[in-house]
């Protein structure tokens, strides 16, 4: 009865409201094949498994169109325990553990086995004892199965965090009837070595006839581990290819490829000389940012320079802006102009002449329970001393100093509101970083960091921010560093762009650097060193 | 939008109930003075007279009925007991025949009499203005004295150790009053009328004689005239004595008589018509809880004026509990501007305060050195305490509501033992017995009892307007509204709103949150010396618990949330609030009278407002 394919997905389309993020999506998987599929962020990988474990987030949104085949079947799949009960298992990134609990607890929860007693006999099912004889042993296979020599008695909670991500591997598999195994970025979180492990351990799995679907950024590791690899691009299949017929460099290409957009905002790169002067030195720069580490980066940021800084999303590229400003702590060295930085010192960097546009404008960015003009004229009042005026030795606001100014900011940056009155809070996202940019432009900055500038807003208003941008540096010379995870929004305004992976400076190209060498750094491959050695090869 | 229809709806039959009786209470209103309305009253009057008179005269009957039965029974020959029997039997006899008769008032000619009632009437106000000038005068003339007596008393009783309440109004004794020349004239005069009220009675009831006469009097002079008479009283009593059963004019009666209850109404219909139509403006400027409040702190207004209680008075109560409590509420204000939210641990600031106020007491600084001495003392304790608490509340951010509150609960019962061992020595503080300070402590002349309520205090139309304590709320909002828009205070603010945001920017987090929590502190401090100086007490040991609640609900109420207020929030809060408490349980009273539901409701609508307050601490108004 065995079909073909244990999965297949036909024109898979998702729409949240009017935005596609799926769109004709198809793939086939083979018992015992690994497929790794690839994409950068925002590709639709995350919502073409949402729709393949039927997680609410698909169904509240309105469903989705296409078809989902298990074993040639046509299925609908309802829920994630559905999902599982249809032999479809899923290794997250983020460990679902409980760390109080041992390894075998934790690999048979609520699939307990268990015996019959007096009580159970009167109560029902729930009162039934536990059988850990059996449980134990179970764990033991599924442990000895992924190759984990460790106790099964022992307690999750310290456990070192490769042994927790194979302990999650080690319940999906002891679950009867799997046939499909999605890896969420497994070796994200994993050394070298645990690494290598992890990807035998997948092909053990997959010589038992289990099909598994590898998520990762890591183009190595699709190489050595994967039969299949599907590309996905802004919601769409690029191409599904064997691994024999490819090689990372190609895969790399395929992965950033140019947008179907034209940028509509160019600015000609200029090259400047190894020696021109130097706005922004920064050296072993480590930040302890959540979700955004930053190990060891060292850059060199030209006067008058646009410096693109790119990246994938939690490889530490906002880190660095976040780290020089005194929001994150950080360790190592920065020079501005010369004259060295205090580190941990938010204000010490915005006495410097240092200006941040940050990601995150909700959360740091903004008041949004305070007015616009608020907003714009904080920094100064606070660090400058300006828009303020001594009554009685006290320092009061300048309201009309403040007034003046905010509409002066609100013409010239084009901010669509009420007036200067108005709540940051009730603009749209666009509007609200236009806020942040006057804000930052109101310090009068020798530095500007712009992080993620575009994120979350329309394509109009993206235009005029990056205009914005592109206008500060070309009239006023102002050296600029922008974050961004748009590669594309990156090499349409920047001179040089730094790309940051694993919390390390890979590479700084230019802008017309190809697609592959993107592809490559953004993988962590310094596209020199690769091509060196497929020199070699 | 069918809703909105509705509501339009309603809004216009109300609108129409309220014109007609607001039109028909305006029409009456004049009446009451005017022709008709003296000729309701004469009726009732004449009525009520003869109701009275006329048990005089079953009396009268009855005794003559009784004399003759005597006098036929020993004219018989008849025993004692004959004599008794016969009695007993001629008196019931009378009783029967006369009791069940009802007067019929129209057989009755009663021009005369209405006449002389009118002018014994007129007799009796002229006596009693006169008598009312001359005691006020002996009052006046007096009253010094009365008051040192007052004092001199007190002190003795401070001194013997009794429990001392707050000073009450000194009242002259009038047992040495006489009556002026003035006035026996006027008394005369009355009497003379009186007699001719008697000799028109006398006519129609022929059997009254002087003896029934003299002793109806008294009952004739109350139903003429009582102190104070007003349309209303007069009707009130003339209906309670039974005397308006058949009035042939008994509906425009009633309607003169309810004239002032339909205009009340009228106007209380216009403003539901007007909270019908701009209902959603409303909401959209207030929010829903303070229309809410608001309504129902109207709904007492109109309450108090149907049941003719003083609004008045009642407001003007309301004002000065604003006042009292405005600062302590205020001390919320840069509690949430900082971040810490609802600073509950308030009790910290009010027991440094009372420590000033106490101080005072016991060093006897007077007046308003002594007022303001117990403020610096209060500061400066309350600046040091709000320091270390702000250093306590850094290290448990995010937790600031719980930890307030215990703090706060804390400390309280700190220093209940505070309290009772530290060495005050006066005895206007400490039990004449044993260790400790009192409970409550009055505070008089001596100290800063009304210092700021009576400072420049004023009266308009039976409403006090409490000027000094008016002026400080003023200057202390001015004060925070003025720190708001400083440097620091900007900072601050954006501390508590966004502590990310203020971090990025360089401002030292943990140190705005403690200027913060020392300016709340401090303005606790302050609060409860202004608070007790209205109150004229000092409430020490529990007392000060539940204030920070009470604060705490008044500024939610007024609009803010727990992360955003204005001072607009404080005044509009604390209005509200103490509105509704000082309304809502004379309302009661009057609603559920001779029972003890004012305290009970005192301590439902209190509570109720703060848990309500709280559910509402997410804050609507983001105006």
């Amino acid at each position: 009865m065995a079909a073909e394919y244990v999965l297949e997905m036909r024109d898979i389309t998702k729409k949240y409201g009017e935005n596609t993020v799926l769109s004709g999506v198809s793939l086939k998987v083979r018992p015992g094949e690994i497929h790794a599929l690839l994409g950068e962020n925002g590709a639709g990988k995350s919502t073409l498994m949402n729709v393949l474990f039927g997680m609410p987030v698909i169904h509240a949104t309105g469903g989705f169109g296409g078809e989902v085949l298990i074993d040639g079947q046509k299925t609908m799949i309802a829920s994630p325990h559905d999902a599982m009960l249809k032999g479809i298992g899923m290794v997250h990134q983020e460990f679902m553990l409980l760390p109080g609990f041992t390894i075998t607890e934790n690999i048979k929860l609520n699939r307990e086995i268990s015996k019959p007693n007096a009580i159970s006999r009167l109560l029902g099912k729930n009162m039934e004892t536990l059988d850990m004889a059996t449980m134990s042993q179970d764990a033991r296979k599924a442990l000895d199965s992924v190759g984990m020599s460790i106790d099964e008695y022992t307690m999750v909670a310290g456990l070192p965090v490769g042994y927790m991500q194979f302990v999650e591997i080690a319940r999906e598999i002891d679950k009867t009837g799997v046939r499909l195994l999605v890896f969420d970025e497994p070796t994200a979180v994993l050394t070298e070595s645990e690494a290598t492990q992890l990807l035998s351990v997948m092909r053990d799995i997959a010589a038992r006839g289990i099909a598994i679907i590898f998520i990762t950024h890591r183009l190595d590791e699709v190489i050595t581990a994967a039969d299949g690899i599907i590309i996905l691009r802004d919601g769409q299949l690029v191409t599904e290819l064997r691994t024999k017929d490819t090689d990372v460099t190609e895969l790399a290409e395929l992965m950033i490829g140019r947008k179907g957009e034209a940028s509509f905002v160019t600015a000609q790169p200029r090259v400047f000389p190894k020696d021109a002067p130097v706005a922004l030195h920064a050296e072993h720069l480590a930040v302890d940012m959540p979700g955004e580490i930053v190990h060891d980066v060292s850059f060199d940021v030209h006067e008058g320079e646009i410096f693109g800084i790119g990246g994938l999303a939690g490889q530490g590229k906002v880190g660095i802006p976040n780290g020089i400003m005194g929001v994150y702590d950080a360790e190592g060295s920065v020079e501005l102009f010369g004259k060295p930085v205090q580190l941990n010192n938010a204000r010490a960097a915005l006495q410097d002449g240092m200006a941040m546009v940050s990601e995150d404008r909700r959360g740091v960015g903004l008041l949004l329970g305070e007015s616009i003009e608020d907003n714009i004229v904080f920094n100064a009042m606070q660090i400058k001393d300006e828009f303020t005026k001594k009554i009685l030795g006290a320092k009061l606001k300048d309201g009309k100093a403040i007034r003046k100014h905010a509409n002066d900011m609100i013409r010239e940056l084009d901010i669509r509101c009420f007036g200067p009155m108005q709540h940051t809070g009730t603009l749209s996202g666009g509007n609200q970083q236009k806020v942040c940019i006057a804000r930052a432009l109101t310090m009068k900055p020798r530095l500007l960091f712009v992080s993620e500038p575009t994120r979350g807003i329309d394509i109009g208003a993206k235009k005029l921010v990056l205009e914005t941008l592109v206008k500060l540096n070309r009239e006023q010379g102002m050296t600029i560093v922008m974050v961004s995870s748009e590669l594309q929004e990156l090499r349409s305004i920047c001179d040089r762009i730094a790309i940051v992976s694993e919390g390390k400076l890979v590479d700084v190209l230019g802008a017309d650097a190809s697609d592959a060498d993107f592809g490559l750094a953004m993988s962590g491959i310094k596209p020199d060193e690769r091509r060196k050695k497929g020199g070699d090869a | 939008m069918t809703g909105k229809k509705t509501r339009i709806v309603i809004a216009a039959v109300l609108l129409i109930a309220a014109v007609a009786l607001i039109a028909l209470g305006a029409i009456n209103m004049p009446r009451r003075t005017g022709e008709q309305g003296e000729a309701i009253l004469d009726t009732l009057r004449i009525r009520s007279l003869l109701n009275a008179t006329g048990d005089g005269v079953v009396e009268s009957y009855v005794a003559i009925a009784k004399k003759e039965a005597t006098a036929a029974a020993k004219a018989a020959g008849g025993g004692m007991s004959a004599i008794r029997e016969a009695v007993a039997k001629a008196e019931e006899e009378t009783r029967a025949r006369y009791s069940n008769t009802t007067t019929d008032y129209a057989s009755l000619d009663t021009t005369e009499l209405s006449a002389a009632v009118t002018a014994y009437a007129q007799a009796l106000a002229a006596y009693d203005a006169a008598a009312a000038e001359a005691e006020e005068a002996y009052a006046a003339a007096h009253i010094e004295e009365a008051e040192a007596a007052a004092q001199a008393e007190r002190e003795a009783r401070i001194a013997a150790g009794e429990e001392v309440g707050e000073e009450t109004e000194v009242e002259v004794d009038m047992s040495g009053f006489v009556a002026t020349q003035e006035m026996i004239d006027l008394q005369a005069k009355a009497d003379e009328r009186y007699a001719s009220v008697g000799a028109a009675l006398s006519s129609i009831y022929p059997v009254l004689d002087e003896s029934a006469l003299t002793t109806l009097k008294e009952t004739i002079t109350s139903i003429s005239y009582q102190r104070g008479d007003t349309f209303t009283a007069q009707y009130d009593r003339y209906i309670a004595m039974g005397s308006g059963a058949a009035l042939t004019n008994g509906t425009s009666a009633f309607m003169i008589r309810y004239a002032d209850d339909m205009i009340y109404i009228g106007l209380a219909l216009v403003v539901a018509v007007l909270v019908l139509l701009f209902y959603e403006t409303l909401v959209a400027k207030l929010g829903i809880p303070r229309v809410i409040i608001g309504v129902f702190f109207i709904l007492l207004c109109f309450m108090a004026l149907l049941y003719d209680l003083s609004l008045p008075t009642l407001l003007s109560n309301t004002v000065v509990r604003m006042g009292m409590n405005s600062i302590m509420v205020l001390a919320m204000v840069p509690g949430i501007q900082c971040g810490i939210s609802l600073n509950l641990g308030l009790p910290i600031g009010l027991v440094c305060g009372l420590i000033g106020g106490l101080l005072t007491i016991e060093w006897s600084i007077p007046g308003v050195w002594g007022f303001l001495f117990a403020i610096a003392v209060g500061v400066v304790l309350a600046a040091g305490a709000g320091y270390l608490y702000g250093l306590l509340l850094n290290r448990l951010k995010g937790e600031e509501m719980s930890v307030t509150t215990y703090v706060g609960f804390s400390i309280v019962s700190l220093m209940c033992i505070a309290w009772l061992v530290l060495p005050f020595r006066s005895l206007k503080l400490r039990w004449p017995l044993g260790t400790g300070l009192r409970n409550t402590i009055g505070l008089d002349s001596t100290n800063f009892a009304h210092i700021l309520d009576d400072f420049l205090s004023f009266k308009i139309a039976g409403f006090e307007v409490p000027t000094g304590l008016l002026l400080f709320m003023a200057l202390a909002c001015a004060l925070v509204w003025l720190f708001s828009r400083s440097k620091t205070g900007i900072a601050m603010q954006a501390v508590g709103a966004n502590p990310r945001f203020a971090e990025a920017t360089g401002i030292n987090v943990d140190k705005m949150r403690i200027i913060g929590t020392m300016l709340s502190t401090v303005l606790g401090a302050i609060g409860i010396l202004v608070y007790s100086q209205s109150y004229g007490f000092m409430q020490l040991y529990t007392a000060p618990r539940q204030m920070g609640f009470i604060a705490a609900s008044a500024i939610l109420i007024g609009g803010a949330s727990t992360s955003r207020c204005k001072i607009s929030h404080v005044v509009i809060g604390t209005f509200l609030f103490q509105g509704v408490l000082t309304l809502g349980m004379p309302v009661a009273n009057v609603l559920v009278p001779g029972s003890t539901i004012s305290e009970t409701l005192r301590i439902l609508i209190s509570n109720g407002i703060i848990l309500y307050a709280l559910t509402k601490s997410g804050g609507e108004s983001r105006a």
